[in-house]
């Protein structure tokens, strides 16, 4: 009741406001023409944006605003020409009225054709685009519930991948636009834009239901107006808004189970302890010991990791909207609860999120919208990517640990360990009281709120300012309990663990003031859309944060901690204790010119000054230009019926990337190096005398050399494009080739010497990606009961490194890839002329079967280098593996690695299936890659008896310890098992964990049901679906692994496609609710 | 009313259009709170002094001092061996990737881009009163004088080397030729000279930084290089060196533990224990800190070892020379060092008690005792792992009381100073420029200065050596010449500079003296000790023979250095 009396009181209102705003703009009346105004509606009654209302033989026009408003200035007699894409065009005669309102009518053809798309700083009919732009709406979104806006994209835009690099709550996602763009670490990120907000980063704090549409900007020509942020594509969001026809409340609710995932099938206690007597005797040099009850394997007790830390999944989804309004004021209020338990132990993402979005059309030339959303967030993932792989590893057994229990954990909450006193175990913990023992807080708060004010000086020419805020608050603390569990039952002194209490603030407030200038207008057969502005930007970060051991197990106050130590900063951008400053201030600009609805030509430019930058060389401008033709409007081409629409679109420029560069590196900075009496040290005795000790006194030196000549990364891109229609519309087809040269990677490479450095960090390198995208979409209304409709996308990619810097022809895997173990340190390689993060090893030749064999080799190796005589190692025996010698020289050393193969895919894609008949509908959405090759650390481990980094031993794979080489069982494919694998090599990078990663995943399958109106009404309700729909149901692959889609492991292009137990994906079943009010 | 309401609104926003524009400038500009900047960092002169004390510091390393300058001063002149991973020094097969010649070349141009960083920076700090005249001059005195030194290694061991003079440099720089570098050398001492402190006005507390004396010791040094024997000598007869340095009265005080900074020391690299001293200390972590001389010790002492004798050079000392055994040790000798005597002496070592304890005949003396002896005549000490070792050890490196090797409580590293350059080696310098400017009467007075003080007193009259190194008579020394390149050797083996002076004096002077020394031939593996004495059975005990090849005078430009500057070429015969 409170509502409609809201609503009420605005009726009342409005009749005066409306009076005021035709008072208002009488202003510009000329002499001998009279203002008029009137509204454009679609059949639906909505306001139609854009159309064009010109006074028919005349130069006289406008276009109608975004709730389909026009004004103009008329003579007192002639005809209003009403035209629009899609819709038939209208004529009224003017007479003496002073309001015209008009119904355009639909035409059947081309309806799905007047799309908008958001360009940045303003909006283009789809079929007036000069650069290449992939859209997705709302409708589309809804299709598969997914956590974040960045799954929302996969497999919907030609171009774009996206990977989930692991399944935790929250999301762990790659979107790559185009291609590697950058070798530097998190270089590859888009820009995001939400509600005209410029964001880097994920941006999972966004409700994927309030989302409106997505269009992502792919091309120079399209992305330049971002300039220096653009190189990797710009991502627009804009979210649901008010409407002005009324209410509407809904309210989207689902629920969903996720199953526990595909296990590894390692050994029992059973087979492992047969397992270690075999190797345990086959072991001449006794380099393993075993412990005495491992002799027994009948009497070992099972300790099944897998089942104990994997579980059913658990996801709650309620998303409430209210969006409403009139002709003045519209709003559209949104509340959402996301809630993820996930299904490794431990791992859980909670989000609430707030919303409002309100628009106001204050005058007639002046209207406003504010745009607020907060965001709630409380995630963790103590045990999840890198760490799992542990599960697979750990010895299925805990006997002879605990004295209290051998279980992982008993049903009084006592958790067995590991026996303490036996080298080969007495590292590794159990996983279970890790993570139920530790406590974890990661939360975080969100607000991004922006205000515009548009005014309109004179039809086509508008004023536009717009500020906003995003603010971000983080608070995380980690608490682990001290460990003496082995001293009180062992008697080992101290404890085998001391307690830990680590917290971390990070607040991050930033500020966008941008200012717009517009002209959009028409002249006879000219049509020019002009947009320039200026933009300012300022984040402020601030972090705080250490760690230390905690007097006891409350404690929680960093002060009261032992052994503190405080965060450090790395100029990459923390954590640390303090605060960092950066901030952007551009102008930009971009003119279209049309002429006669036919050819089209735009040109952009934005210069960027970023703080990242020396003064003086802060400053980067970025032009592109882009060209289209729309044949289709050409005589030869207008009466062809079977082609509805055809165009060619072909643009060039250059964009910008600053993402990778962090803060100062541009600066000198001076340091006094390390503690007195450590390497690494700049100070120095002096005043020694005989044999007295002298006194240290410090020193200072250039710890990062001034780069003064520091700049971006550059993006140089053609695109040459084409959109087709056909069957009356229904089949829209886009293709688009691109070239895209990336260059100045900013990397730390080593340097000569006399630099005074070892390594600089520098602008180095070129990088080019070039590719085919694809896209098709299909809508047909077979008839009044049944819908069907596809879309389908494709894109074929080739990436190369095109230069690097003098003396170097590669770069190995940089980053923090946790995957142990000898000959494991490089594991890619990226070579000029090669795609990066190409996978880098052993090529292997299958197992060595005899003695013999291995000595004719080693007979050649010695004739070629007495030195050193053998062909692998002097270890090498038979059931080792056998590794090719690539470059002929009767040997296997480091030079005998090669390229293995690339984890770029050569196409990936989707496709989307559609079908509704009556009340029930159906979606069937696919997602696959082809041709890439994934690196499966995980199956080296489970071929690995010894443990892959330190002293110890692990768990294999039932397949393995079957088929493993024997003197019996002569496997040229499983190497056999000893304890010192590390000496002969067996485990290290080679062909024999390269898999093919090509994949074809049923990502979603979706059944609804709307309940008919005559039911609904009775409810007083609009609409009610209900559906039932299930994720991954099923993948089509060769790999091996638990899930082939295995992504950019910390945003970084060298350490791509490695599998090293992942967070494993599993199949969801979801039941949901949309309500509609 | 309205209208202008709206003009006024319509104002406000263009105005509002070009706010951001007109942002002040500093809006790009943002400070840098995290790392210490110029400007933030030299605004006391202590910080300042760390400027020029960093670059001191780059020579605490050991790859540089000992695997590199170390090695070429005495590897190369077949006087030591290389027992363990870097026996490739031993027949000269040493090749651009050896790993401590990209520390000799790294730490050399880090500490001159140090130093050319420092010049701005000290005049700054100068002109805005952070430190006062007189500091900043004798702290750019210290800079030229780091710089020029470490040019002065650089070019010794590789030739030409690329000249980096300023603050900011891509690193490309190609090489200069041998002379440029040295005429960098005497411009930086000269600039040096008139800025450092003199030796007697250095303070206490500041011994171990650079004097005036020291940068005429290098300038003559360098100017020998460039044949500018004259200038040299000008430089050699500066009163800051003969006024303020002497020879100390024993020859075997000067490398004592307990007279580091000693008045013979010109420049010696200060090192003090700092943390630990078994291998978590010095070596493993970087090799700086502490200093490493019981790597040059017997094996049956300190349980590793790496350094041993040529037995030809301890037959080369004449009789009665008081170097002999405080140069090098061998079966049937005591430590005459005094700082080791009064530890105990060699019987005080843990490994030799537990050997003797054990009944190992290695540690039984020649009288049935434990022993104190470098092995016995009769049981020489050639390696406990294998018999791989002359028997004959470095007594220069042994002087430190306090180490107990590998053995023990692990005391490795330990903090003895390393002199690089001391007065005796002026002397025996100037008598070379001497001989060359036709004042050989001069000369000879130079070279028994430094004799007499060998020989207790006075020395023969006669220079001859004890024997040849197949144990066959030698012949008197009669050549002005040989007898400086003799006494180069006496006197400064197992030091920083023989082989650098032998190379100095000229084309092809270097392998004709090693072979004259050694009879040196095509062999390139250990040939048996030919001369008769304790290690004489007929095995080889790592007793090379190789002749110097040509080109192999001078170490090769890291092939790494090559890889990162293709502007670099590799010296010939590499």
């Amino acid at each position: 009741m409170k509502k409609l009396l809201f609503f009420k009181k605005l009726k009342r209102i409005q009749g005066p406001i409306l009076l005021f705003i035709l008072l208002l703009s009488g202003f510009n009346a000329l002499a001998q023409n009279k203002a008029i105004n009137g509204k454009v509606s679609g059949e639906d009654g909505l306001g139609l944006p854009g159309v064009s209302v010109k006074v028919k033989g005349t130069t006289i026009g406008t276009l109608t605003d975004g709730s389909g408003r026009y004004k103009i200035s008329v003579p007192p007699t002639g005809t209003l020409e009403f035209s629009y894409l899609g819709y038939t065009t209208s004529e009224l005669p003017i007479g003496s009225d002073n309001i015209y309102n008009i119904t355009l009518a639909a035409t059947t053809k081309q309806l799905n054709e007047v799309t908008v798309v958001s360009i940045g700083y303003g909006n283009s009919k789809k079929t007036d685009l000069t650069g290449s732009i992939s859209s997705i709406n709302a409708a589309t979104i809804a299709k598969v519930p997914v956590t974040t806006v960045e799954q929302a994209l996969q497999g919907r835009a030609a171009g774009v991948q996206v990977t989930n690099n692991d399944a935790s709550p929250g999301g762990n996602v790659t979107v790559l636009v185009r291609g590697t763009g950058s070798l530097a670490s998190g270089g590859n990120n888009p820009l995001y834009i939400v509600d005209g907000y410029p964001f880097q980063g994920g941006i999972n704090n966004i409700n994927p239901s309030d989302i409106a549409s997505i269009d992502v900007l792919k091309d120079a020509s399209a992305t330049a107006i971002y300039g220096i942020r653009a190189a990797n594509g710009v991502v627009i969001i804009n979210t649901k808004r008010g409407r002005k026809d009324g209410v509407q409340i809904s309210v989207d609710a689902y629920s969903a189970f996720q199953s526990k995932p595909k296990e590894y099938k390692v050994l029992n206690a059973f087979d492992w302890g047969t397992l270690a007597n075999q190797v345990a005797a086959a072991d001449l040099q006794h380099n393993f010991t075993e412990l005495p009850i491992w002799k027994t394997p009948s009497a070992l007790t099972n300790a099944d990791w897998q089942n104990a830390v994997y579980r059913v999944g658990q996801t709650q989804n309620y998303s409430l909207a209210i969006r409403g309004g009139n002709e003045k004021v519209q709003s559209a209020v949104s509340f959402g609860f996301y809630d993820q338990k996930g299904i490794v132990l431990g791992s859980y993402f909670k989000r609430l999120t707030l919303g409002v979005n309100l628009d106001y059309q204050a005058k007639s030339w002046l209207k406003s919208a504010t745009n607020v959303k907060y965001t709630y967030q409380d995630a963790n993932n103590p045990f999840g990517t890198g760490s799992l792989v542990q599960l697979s590893q750990l010895v299925p057994t805990l006997d002879s640990g605990n004295k209290v229990t051998n279980l992982i954990k008993d049903n009084k909450g006592n958790y067995g360990f590991y026996n303490p006193q036996n080298t080969y175990v007495a590292k590794y913990g159990n996983p279970v009281f890790t993570i139920e023992q530790n406590q974890y807080q990661n939360i975080t708060n969100f607000l991004l709120a922006n205000s515009s004010l548009e005014a309109t000086i004179f039809d086509g020419l508008k004023v536009r300012t717009n500020a906003g805020v995003n603010l971000s608050q983080y608070s995380g603390s980690f608490y682990q309990p001290q460990d003496d569990r082995s001293d009180q039952q062992y008697g080992l002194g101290g404890a085998t663990q001391n307690a830990f209490y680590s917290q971390h603030l990070y607040n991050s407030f930033e500020w966008l003031w941008e200012n717009t200038l517009s002209y959009d207008k028409q002249f006879g057969k000219h049509a020019i859309n002009f947009i320039a502005g200026v933009s300012a930007q300022k984040t402020t970060n601030d972090f705080m944060g250490g760690s230390g051991i905690p007097p006891n197990s409350s404690i929680r106050d960093l002060s009261q901690v032992s052994n503190l130590k405080l965060d450090g900063y790395n100029s990459s951008g923390g954590p640390g204790n303090g605060q960092t400053i950066t901030t952007l201030e551009s102008q930009f600009a971009r003119l279209t010119y049309k002429y006669g609805d036919k050819y089209l030509i735009t040109g952009t430019v934005r210069r960027d000054g970023s703080s990242k930058f020396d003064v003086g060389h802060q400053y980067g401008v970025f032009p592109t230009g882009a060209v289209a033709w729309k044949a289709k409007e050409e005589n030869f081409l207008k009466d062809v019926n079977w082609l509805n629409d055809l165009k060619f679109r072909g643009s060039y420029g250059k964009v910008g990337n600053q993402g990778p560069i962090g803060l100062y590196q541009y600066q000198a900075a001076f340091s006094t190096g390390s503690a007195p009496a450590t390497s690494g040290n700049l100070g120095y005795p002096f005043g020694k005398n005989g044999s007295g000790n002298g006194t240290y006194q410090p020193g200072d030196a250039e710890a990062q050399p001034a780069n003064p000549n520091l700049r971006w990364e550059t993006d140089y891109q053609t695109d040459i494009g084409m959109d087709a229609a056909f069957l009356k519309g229904e089949l829209n087809v886009t293709v688009d080739y691109y070239h895209r040269k990336s260059k100045d990677f900013l990397l730390n490479l080593a340097a000569p010497a006399q630099s005074g450095h070892l390594s600089l960090t520098q602008n180095v390198g070129s990088m080019l990606n070039t590719g085919l995208e694809f896209a098709l979409n299909y809508n047909h209304q077979v008839n009044k009961d049944f819908h069907f409709g596809t879309a389908l996308t494709l894109s074929f990619i080739k990436n190369k490194l095109t230069s690097l810097i003098s003396g170097a022809n590669f770069v190995t895997n940089f980053g923090g890839l946790s995957v142990a173990g000898i000959g494991w340190s490089t594991f890619t390689e990226t070579n000029i002329g090669q795609p990066v993060g190409e996978f880098y090893g052993y090529k292997t030749n299958g197992i060595f079967q005899t003695q013999a064999q291995i000595d004719a080799l080693n007979a050649t190796a010695a004739a070629k280098n007495p030195s050193n005589p053998y062909y692998q190692f002097a270890a090498t025996a038979p059931g080792d593996r056998y590794f090719v010698d690539t470059k002929g020289d009767g040997q296997v050393t480091t030079n005998s690695q090669v390229s293995l193969g690339s984890p770029i895919p050569k196409f990936f894609g989707g496709l989307n299936l559609d079908f509704s008949y009556k009340n029930w509908d159906f979606n069937a959405y696919f997602y696959g890659v082809y041709g890439n090759k994934i690196l499966n650390y995980e199956e080296s481990s489970l071929e690995s008896f010894q443990n892959r980094s330190f002293v110890g031993v692990e768990n294999v794979s039932q397949d393995y310890f079957k088929n493993r080489w024997t003197s019996t069982n002569p496997s040229n494919k499983y190497a056999q098992a000893k304890y010192n694998d590390d000496a002969v090599g067996s485990n290290v990078p080679s062909d024999r964990w390269i898999e093919d990663g090509s994949f074809l995943k049923l990502k979603n399958l979706t059944i609804g049901y709307t309940i008919p109106t005559d039911v609904t009404k009775k409810l007083f309700v609009k609409k009610i679906r209900i559906y039932g729909a299930t994720q991954n149901l099923f993948t089509i692959t060769k790999y091996s692994g638990l899930d082939p889609e295995i992504g950019l492991q910390n945003g970084n292009a060298t350490q791509n496609g490695v599998d090293s137990g992942t967070y494993p994906s599993s199949k969801y079943y979801t039941i949901g609710l949309n309500l509609t009010f | 009313m309205k209208i202008l309401t709206y003009k006024i609104a319509i104002l406000a926003l263009l105005v509002c259009l070009f706010m951001p524009i007109s942002c002040t400038k500093s809006f790009l500009t943002q400070t840098n709170t995290f790392q210490s900047t110029a400007a933030g960092t030299f605004t006391t002169s202590s910080s300042v002094v760390g400027l020029v004390n960093a670059i001191y510091d780059s020579y605490q390393n050991a790859d540089l001092l000992k695997k590199s300058m170390w090695y070429y001063a005495n590897f190369q002149t077949h006087d030591w061996f290389n027992y363990g991973a870097d026996i490739v020094w031993n027949n000269y097969q040493i090749n651009s990737n050896f790993g401590a010649l990209s520390t000799f070349w790294n730490n050399g141009y880090i500490a001159i881009a140090r130093a050319n960083a420092a010049f701005g920076i000290i005049a700054t700090a100068k002109a805005q009163g952070v430190v006062t005249p007189a500091l900043a001059d004798r702290l750019t005195g210290e800079a030229y004088f780091l710089r020029g030194m470490t040019y002065y290694y650089l070019a010794g061991a590789f030739g030409g080397v690329p000249l980096e003079l300023n603050a900011i440099t891509s690193g490309l720089t190609p090489r200069s030729t041998q002379d440029q570098v040295f005429t960098q050398v005497v411009a930086d001492m000269q600039k040096a000279e008139g800025l450092l402190l003199s030796k007697t006005t250095l303070p206490a507390s500041e011994l171990g930084r650079a004097t005036k004396g020291a940068a005429y010791g290098y300038e003559g040094a360098a100017q020998m290089w460039l044949k500018n024997y004259a200038a040299a000598l000008t430089a050699f007869n500066n009163p800051e060196l003969t006024a303020n340095y002497h020879l100390l009265p024993n020859f075997v005080t000067v490398h004592e533990f307990d007279h580091q900074n000693n008045d013979e020391s010109l420049f010696e690299i200060q090192f003090d224990v700092q943390g630990s001293q078994s291998w978590d200390g010095g070596w493993q972590n970087g090799g700086e800190v502490a200093w490493i001389d019981d790597f040059s010790w017997p094996e049956e002492v300190d349980n590793f070892g790496y350094d041993y004798g040529n037995p030809g050079l301890y037959l080369s000392y004449q009789p009665g020379d008081t170097r002999k055994l405080v140069t090098i040790i061998g079966p049937g000798d005591s430590s005459l060092s005094p700082g080791i005597i009064k530890r105990g002496g060699i019987r005080s070592y843990p490994e030799v008690i537990s050997g003797f304890a054990a009944n190992n005949p290695k540690y039984i003396g020649s009288d049935g005792k434990i022993i104190n002896t470098v092995g016995t005549l009769t049981n020489p000490w050639y390696g406990v792992s294998d018999q791989l070792r002359s028997g004959y050890y470095c007594a220069k490196k042994w002087r430190d009381p306090t180490l107990t090797g590998n053995s023990g409580n692990q005391v490795i590293f330990g903090s003895q100073n390393q002199i690089l350059l001391r007065y005796a080696e002026i002397l025996l310098d100037r008598a070379e420029c001497k001989i060359h400017t036709g004042d050989v009467a001069g000369a000879m007075a130079d070279i028994a200065l430094v004799r007499n003080r060998a020989f207790g007193g006075t020395a023969p009259a006669v220079m001859q050596d004890g024997a040849n190194y197949d144990g066959s008579p030698s012949t008197p020394i009669t050549d002005p010449m040989q007898m400086v390149l003799s006494e180069y050797r006496h006197e400064l083996t197992g030091e920083y500079s023989l082989f650098f002076n032998l190379r100095r004096a000229g084309p092809g002077v270097a392998a004709a003296f090693i072979h004259n020394a050694y009879g040196t031939d095509g062999t390139s593996t250990p040939q048996p000790n030919p001369a008769p004495g304790p290690t004489h059975d007929g095995k080889a005990h790592g007793v090379w023979r190789t002749a110097l090849p040509a080109g192999r005078d001078l170490l090769p430009i890291p092939q790494v250095a090559i890889g990162l500057n293709p502007n670099l070429t590799q010296n010939p015969g590499y």
